[in-house]
């Protein structure tokens, strides 16, 4: 007779993923969502950085339905299997390897001069299913996983992304004020991620390890502008310049970025101010 | 039966291999340097010690201020300074820091010299209290190194990620060097950079913390023990570790004036005392020509 309570318990026993607080099952060891590791504890330092969970070589997780899998660890790859009518888009020069019958297209973006001017990719590629195709990026890094719910907003660093599924809207933002342009580090433009009423999955690769900080509102913190690498769009991003004087010359400016919440902020710990050809 | 609470050891200590210090080993790293308590060091059969490995957010204690080391592919190094307690760097290593950290800059001596050698004239110093976090731009290893009052360390230039304010620091001349000749043009090259930094710690203990890129090892060596390394691999050394240039010439059957103009340039490193080297080094710069004088130097024709 106990076998009818047991079912009906079933469905409430879920482990809720700290990182992307998808619901997974009691049995599984990684999130189904992002692959972070469910048998671990986070790992956050007494500042307040929380590592960008470290994805276990070969780890898999589930985007509608398609599969993708971490390979690797120094330069990780992520390897997609697109399920039929399932797509993701990317900067063409991630792409590591595909199957010869993946399908292959180009997005039509918005503001196209105005990208070309930003340095910013003009071109970005879609690859739909069904069949196999892998991506990584040139440096030694971390793949950082974030699923995107309905109605997310999120502002990346131009270039960092990896990719997104085709279900993400993509745009850039200008940043504004002509001191962050001149000194924050990252261009004129940032990328923007979008959800509207369903959910995606974004990719993107930090150089070094990843460290992510939940400000809360008004909290602000200052970071190297060449380590930013996302942010929650309620989080607003200033320049703060350094005045470090000396009496014999006169001294020098350092500039860093000021960050005020609410929301999170994802920075890498090798801060290459990347370029892309 | 319930679990009882393990109770304090009472007398126990922990000697740390890497560093020396004494804990009283209940913490799972070594609070002076990070390295993990209670494993064995890793030693190639002739004699390199791997760093030692170092938890991912190990802590390390100077005084009343803390430092935490985070990830293990380019680690941060997040310094948790107290009122009074302060920090130097260049400021180019800087990743974050709380707004309650002031920073100001730090004049070194011999300005005109260390600019002529491509060296940062200006080091940043910051006072607490509050949280400032440095990392590189490379993927590599730190080492702490914990200095003991009257402890000096020579360093590599741009190796420094931070160092503690009781920390001196000041530079020796490499005295590593060759010149070469093209036509009228001679031209002066320093495998190891024109200086090298010294950090030392006067009167109170202090720590420096060194980046270096890809794996780092470390080898006591005998007095009168030598070993060639390749320049740009070397990463620090005590003061009385002697080094200089060695030429090598490979032997050549069919053309015996090749063995003077290939050539092999190996730093020569000469004990008593330590030295650490890391396994990822840029070429070293040699263009081939003709050397016309060199610092004192070694030489073997094979």
């Amino acid at each position: 007779m106990a076998q009818p309570a047991q079912n009906i318990q079933e469905p409430l026993e879920r482990l809720k993923c700290n990182w992307c607080q998808g619901m997974n099952l009691k049995t599984d060891l990684s999130c189904q969502f992002c692959g972070a590791p469910l048998d671990l504890a986070d790992v956050v330092s007494e500042s307040g950085w929380r590592e960008a969970p470290r994805l276990k070589d070969m780890t898999e997780f589930h985007f509608f339905g398609s599969t993708c899998q971490v390979e690797g660890e120094i330069v990780p790859v992520a390897e997609i299997n697109l399920g039929q009518g399932d797509g993701i888009y990317f900067e063409h020069h991630v792409m590591l390897w595909k199957e010869p019958n993946v399908p292959m297209s180009v997005l039509q973006l918005p503001g196209g001069m105005k990208r070309v001017l930003a340095g910013m990719p003009f071109i970005i590629s879609v690859a739909r299913g069904p069949g196999r195709v892998a991506f990584s990026r040139d440096a030694t890094g971390e793949l950082v996983v974030l699923p995107l719910h309905p109605g997310m907003e999120l502002d990346v660093r131009e270039h960092a992304f990896l990719l997104a599924s085709i279900n993400v809207g993509y745009s850039f933002v200008r940043i504004k004020g002509l001191r962050n342009i001149l000194f924050g580090g990252q261009g004129m433009y940032m990328d923007q991620f979008k959800t509207t009423n369903q959910s995606g999955l974004l990719l993107l690769h930090g150089y070094g390890n990843v460290f992510e900080r939940t400000l809360k509102a008004g909290e602000s913190i200052l970071i190297e502008p060449g380590a930013f690498l996302y942010k929650d769009s309620t989080v607003k991003m200033d320049v703060q310049m350094q005045q470090l004087t000396t009496g014999i010359f006169g001294g020098t400016a350092m500039s860093l970025a000021l960050m005020t919440g609410p929301g999170r902020v994802g920075i890498q710990s090798m801060y290459v101010h990347h370029t892309t050809d | 039966m319930s679990a009882m609470p393990s109770a304090p050891v009472v007398g126990r200590s922990y000697t740390c291999n890497w560093c020396g210090n004494v804990s009283d080993g209940t913490a799972l790293s070594c609070p002076a340097c990070g390295a993990t308590v209670n494993v064995k060091d890793i030693v190639t059969p002739t004699g390199w010690i791997e760093l030692p490995g170092r938890k991912d957010m190990a802590k390390l204690q100077i005084g009343s201020s803390s430092c935490q080391i985070e990830g293990l592919y380019v680690p941060v190094a997040d310094f948790n300074l107290a009122k009074g307690d302060g920090v130097y760097f260049a400021h180019h290593v800087l990743l974050w820091k709380e707004l309650s950290v002031n920073i100001t800059m730090m004049s070194m001596k011999n300005a005109w010299k260390r600019a002529f050698a491509g060296m940062p004239i200006f080091m940043t110093q910051a006072a607490g209290p509050g949280h400032i976090a440095f990392s590189r731009d490379l993927p590599g290893e730190l080492l702490a190194l914990p200095l003991q009052p009257g402890h000096a360390v020579d360093v590599r230039e741009h190796f420094m990620l931070v160092a503690t304010s009781h920390v001196d620091y000041t530079w020796v001349n490499s005295n590593v060097w060759f010149t070469t000749k093209n036509g009228d043009e001679t031209e002066t090259h320093y495998p190891i950079g024109m200086t090298l930094d010294r950090f030392m710690a006067p009167k109170m203990p202090g720590l420096l913390l060194l980046h270096a890129s890809g794996n780092v090892f470390v080898r006591q060596l005998a007095p009168g023990q030598s070993i060639l390394i390749k320049p740009t691999a070397l990463i620090f050394k005590d003061p009385n570790v002697n080094i200089q240039l060695h030429f090598e010439h490979p032997n050549s059957n069919w053309n015996p004036w090749s063995s003077y103009n290939q050539r092999y340039l190996w730093l020569r490193i000469t004990g008593p005392g330590r030295v650490a080297i890391q396994s990822a080094f840029e070429p070293v710069e040699d263009n081939g020509r003709n050397i016309t004088n060199h610092s004192p130097a070694t030489r073997h024709n094979w």
